[in-house]
């Protein structure tokens, strides 16, 4: 008693539709919101008055005053990644090698569950370590230079240990991906582990690990919660320094929404940031995408 | 290594699992034992409703312990209390998404004109505030203008206010925090802050403070009474007067706010009674002061919108 099968083309059709259906809803979501950011953002040039390049390029956030320069917190976004990311690369690097290249059986069963393990752990539990440890320390190393112990400095090394298990996952992947024949060729050519490794794996795999390298940036830059427990948290003017207390675009847009009503200036001010991190994250997107572009090209 | 090679990922992931669920069931089984509060009395009113009080964090403990000791006279009303911050409580009772909206500031600060005429203040308790310091630090009184010209950054030495020289590190709440604009208020007094003036934090919340203040050298901010810890910090006196409830009951203590729950003009009847509630003998009486809270009763001075202080 088989059942009588749907038309072909019938099937075809329904497929078709539901899968459509999906990509529709993906595209109306991410459409909606940017057109959401961008016009609660837009509103703070519009209708409010506020001349966005002196908005990039102001040197005080005081919402208090009205004033409204996001340069001290570019700065502090840029400035705890980019520390971060030189932070966490070597050690990734490092340790990704060692698993692909030294011990590839520790690596798989041990050390790769244990890394991934890191990334289950929440924000607030960094914020929370490095509010007493790291702080403590910088306090420790640099007496009253380092003030309370918040600075760049502190937020940097939290945000290198939370995007370390991202940057060497993906540090792990891109080496175990270069297929052996690389390797047995250098080995055949009487290359020793260590110049197979720089000179043939570490090539042949750069596109990837720039790719980890940008994924893991993207992490530090969105990162709130705990970057806000050990940053200082001072957005009013430009950080002089790696131990001067700061704010990132994130931690300045978090804590000042609960002081900001609806409609006001100062609200629509921090949905400005909020255009702004967009804009640098769909960057780093399309970074990431260029590269991916320019390495499947130089592979064939 | 033949240890790892004979534990296979998936045994020694399950392995971490189990031993994380059993640390989970202890911890569990150790946190459900609390017991149900028997009601209050038998429902005589019968008030329906659900009321949604968003804002301050500040006296949120305050509310939620009236309004769990009222939900059990009106099993019928469910009053449901998140936090949010002083602007989301004015936002949310002006976008009308809140019946009751918590703030630590006068609705005029924030909102426009127009919208503050839809709603009306009740002012459930006092907060006294004052300056702290760490507990290293040998001063115990400071001025008005001293404090003036720590929190401008024209005094930078301990030095300089009657201690032992070393590094003041001034630690300031976020810009827009009710505590901040009560204590600049009283401070400064219209004075504005010079962009050259950076203090080594600002922080989020009150509880944050307690922990950066007892931990830095020298540092000085300043707290709500009710996050007073002499085993914490050192509360210092301002003009000679100590940081007491009564002193701030009498007027001669300077730095204090009312604790606003913004309800609308046409607020429904379970939202009316919560409020009458907050109000009455059996909440200003007794759990105000629990909370570390001032009540309104004994109050001899009275302050408006625009910080002048009067005699009641």
């Amino acid at each position: 008693m088989a059942r009588r099968m749907m038309p072909k083309r019938r099937l075809e059709k329904v497929g078709l539709g539901i899968t459509g259906a999906c990509v529709c809803v993906v595209a109306l979501v991410v459409a909606a919101l940017i057109v959401m950011v961008a016009q609660q953002g837009l509103t703070t040039f519009t209708s409010d008055g506020v001349d966005p390049v002196s908005f990039l390029t102001g040197q005080n956030w005081i919402p208090s005053e009205g004033r409204f320069g996001a340069a001290p917190l570019i700065v502090g976004s840029f400035s705890v990644t980019l520390l971060s990311t030189l932070i966490a690369l070597p050690i990734a690097l490092g340790s990704a090698i060692f698993v692909v290249e030294v011990r590839p059986a520790f690596g798989r069963k041990v050390f790769q569950p244990l890394v991934e393990l890191l990334v289950g752990i929440p924000s607030v539990v960094y914020g929370l370590i490095g509010l007493t440890v790291v702080n403590a320390a910088m306090r420790a190393i640099f007496g009253d230079a380092a003030g309370t112990g918040a600075g760049i400095l502190s937020g940097a090394i939290v945000l290198a240990v939370m995007i370390l298990p991202t940057v060497t996952t993906l540090v792990i992947d891109a080496l175990a991906a270069v297929p052996d024949s690389y390797r047995d060729g250098s080995y055949a050519l009487g290359c020793t582990r260590w110049q197979t490794i720089w000179h043939v794996v570490l090539r042949s795999a750069a596109p990837s690990i720039m790719t980890a390298v940008i994924l893991g940036m993207t992490r530090a830059f969105g990162e709130t919660l705990a970057v806000q427990m050990v940053i200082g948290g001072v957005e009013r003017s430009m950080p002089n320094g790696l131990l001067d207390p700061a704010a990132t675009l994130t931690t300045a847009l978090t804590s000042g929404l609960s002081n900001a009503t609806t409609g006001s200036v100062e609200y629509h001010a921090l949905w400005s940031l909020g255009l702004l991190l967009m804009g640098m994250s769909l960057l780093f997107i399309l970074i990431i995408h260029l590269i991916g572009r320019r390495g499947t090209k130089s592979h064939g | 290594m033949l240890t790892f090679d004979s534990l296979s990922r998936r045994q020694f992931l399950g392995l971490l699992g189990s031993a994380a669920a059993v640390a989970g069931l202890g911890l569990a089984g150790c946190g459900s034992t609390s017991e149900e509060a028997p009601a209050a009395d038998s429902g005589a009113a019968s008030l329906t409703g659900s009321i949604v009080c968003s804002g301050a964090t500040s006296f949120q403990p305050l509310v939620e312990a009236a309004a769990n000791k009222f939900m059990d006279a009106n099993p019928d009303v469910s009053i449901s209390i998140t936090g949010g911050g002083s602007g989301q409580g004015l936002s949310d009772i002006k976008d009308g998404t809140a019946q009751i909206g918590r703030s630590d500031v006068f609705a005029e600060t924030k909102l426009e004109a127009a919208d503050v005429e839809k709603l009306v203040d009740n002012q459930v308790a006092i907060v006294g505030m004052g300056p702290i310091v760490n507990s290293g630090v040998d001063v115990d009184d400071l001025t008005v203008d001293q404090l003036k010209g720590i929190f401008t950054g024209a005094i930078t030495d301990w030095g300089e206010v009657g201690g032992t020289a070393g590094t003041i590190q001034v630690i300031n709440r976020k810009a827009g925090s009710g505590t901040r604009a009560t204590f600049e208020d009283a401070v400064l007094a219209g004075e504005t802050v010079p962009d050259s003036f950076r203090p080594v934090a600002e922080e989020d919340s009150s509880g944050t403070v307690v922990a950066k203040v007892s931990q830095t050298q020298g540092a000085i901010s300043y707290l709500a009474f009710s996050y007073y810890d002499e085993s914490k910090f050192k509360a210092l006196s301002v003009d000679g007067v100590a940081p007491t409830a009564a002193n701030v009951e009498s007027g001669d203590f300077k730095i204090w706010s009312y604790e606003h729950m913004y309800t609308s003009v046409d607020a429904d009847d379970a939202t009316k009674a919560f409020i009458e509630y907050m109000l009455s003998d059996e909440v200003q009486g007794s759990l105000v002061e629990d909370e570390g809270f001032i009540p309104l009763t004994g109050m001899e001075v009275q302050k408006d919108a625009e910080g002048k202080v009067s005699k009641k």
